[in-house]
């Protein structure tokens, strides 16, 4: 699963939260075609906890 | 050669600065936002950490730093992008020009007005000078750090908490002084700070930032490339990347993070050596009839303003430069505390000091000043 940020700054403030919550996720370019979200995403698996992140603005897409 | 003008930029900077600088140049090479492979993603990863160490060290728990080239930028920002037609801001008489010209601009552009603090009620308290100086429509009031012509301290976080009592916010120039006096932007009250990497805060030119409790909901100052949204027609409105228009000055944002990583860690030892220092050379200037000391009587950071009986401040300047004596004459940028001290026609010599500096450079400048003739 990819989550999609408005602003690159807050995919490496996620990739820091979720890293601290031990929550795998790289950093990959955003494979949507949506043009709303910057160029770069986070990967995780499907079901991860996301809650680490729930006061940044993201979307989640499904592969 | 003796440097005695570390106001205007210190001169000598950590290695591990200028490591840093090296590093990013030849190790990453890339910049931040305008690519999506690894070299690029890492790019991107470590101007995130920068923001946040910066952000740290003013005290914000978010990474809510804008990236500029310098602090004048960083200023013009906020003004150009935070006050509105009919604002009034409220100044105090020690503001550089980066702070009083866009202010003026603004004015004579009918857009908005500013009071200047007088200078004897620097000293009275929060409440006179509120009552005194704003009005209605104030809608910041915005101080420097310290001046950047004698190294009086200005900045006051009880005033600052007081005018945010009022509903008014606050704003400070940390241009001088960001290295040298510990501030939290939350305890300080303290809503929006302009900072510049070259002076205290040891990193190198090319590099400042505009720092906020809440991202930015204003326009930018500038228009262009942001590396996201790129099919919109202006800058998109998201924080921060819609605030840096262009490529970054990544390899300084680098040396910077490093930089005040080494001068928080060295923070204590840096301090005690600079105001001993600073007392040497306020002690020895007193000593002298011929010598006029300003502000000498206010905190200070390591900068003292004086003028000798018979000399303009420039002409001090270069007899002191003939002596291998490098200090800084004339009106500073700051002609603003030039009108409050009376010393428009002859400037003022400012010498700036840094933990570089020792006890016997400042016995030859000394000596240079008891050496002249008298005029």
């Amino acid at each position: 699963m990819y989550i999609v940020f408005f602003s690159t700054s807050n995919v490496f403030k996620a990739e820091e939260l979720l890293n601290r919550a031990n929550v795998a996720c790289d950093v990959v370019p955003t494979p949507a075609t949506d043009r709303a979200y910057c160029g770069v995403c986070l990967q995780v698996e499907k079901d991860c906890d996301l809650s680490t992140i729930s006061s940044i603005e993201f979307e989640r897409i499904e592969e | 050669m003796i440097y005695f003008d570390n106001a205007a930029t210190t001169r000598e900077k950590p290695k591990e600065v200028l490591d840093a600088f090296v590093y990013y140049v030849t190790q990453i090479g890339v910049s931040p936002g305008r690519g999506s492979y690894s070299l690029g993603i890492e790019a991107s990863r470590m101007l995130y950490k920068s923001r946040v160490t910066v952000a740290e060290y003013f005290g914000i728990n978010e990474p809510n730093v804008i990236f500029t080239k310098n602090s004048t930028e960083a200023i013009n920002l906020f003004f150009r992008g935070f006050l509105n037609k009919g604002d009034h801001v409220v100044i105090s008489p020690y503001e550089h020009n980066a702070v009083l010209r866009p202010l003026e601009m603004m004015r004579k552009e009918g857009l908005i007005d500013y009071s200047v603090i007088e200078r004897d009620d620097l000293s009275e308290s929060n409440e006179f000078i509120l009552d005194k100086y704003t009005r209605e429509n104030t809608k910041v009031i915005a101080l420097t750090l310290a001046s950047n012509l004698t190294g009086r301290i200005i900045f006051r976080s009880s005033l600052f908490n007081a005018a945010r009592q009022r509903g008014i916010k606050t704003f400070v120039d940390a241009s001088q002084g960001a290295g040298k006096i510990k501030l939290n932007m939350f305890a300080d009250g303290i809503d929006y700070l302009a900072f510049t990497g070259h002076k205290d805060l040891k990193a190198l030119p090319g590099v400042g930032g505009l720092c906020s409790r809440e991202t930015l909901d204003f326009n930018p100052l500038i228009q262009g490339g942001t590396g996201v949204h790129g099919h919109e027609k202006t800058n998109p409105h998201i924080f921060p990347e819609g605030y840096e228009s262009g490529t970054l000055n990544m390899p300084a944002i680098w040396a910077l993070k490093t930089a005040i990583e080494i001068v928080s860690k060295d923070f204590q030892e840096r301090s005690v050596r600079t105001k001993a220092l600073t007392e040497e050379l306020m002690s020895q200037l007193l000593s002298l009839e011929n010598v006029t000391v300003y502000d000498k009587d206010f905190e200070r950071v390591d900068t003292i303003g004086f003028n000798i009986d018979g000399y303009s401040s420039n002409e001090m300047v270069g007899i002191l430069d003939k002596n291998n004596i490098c200090t800084r004459g004339g009106i500073h940028c700051a002609i603003l505390a030039h009108e409050a001290l009376g010393t428009v026609d002859k400037g003022v010599v400012r010498v700036s000091l840094s933990e570089k500096n020792t006890e016997e450079e400042i016995q030859e400048l000394i000596g240079v000043i008891k050496s002249l003739g008298e005029k």
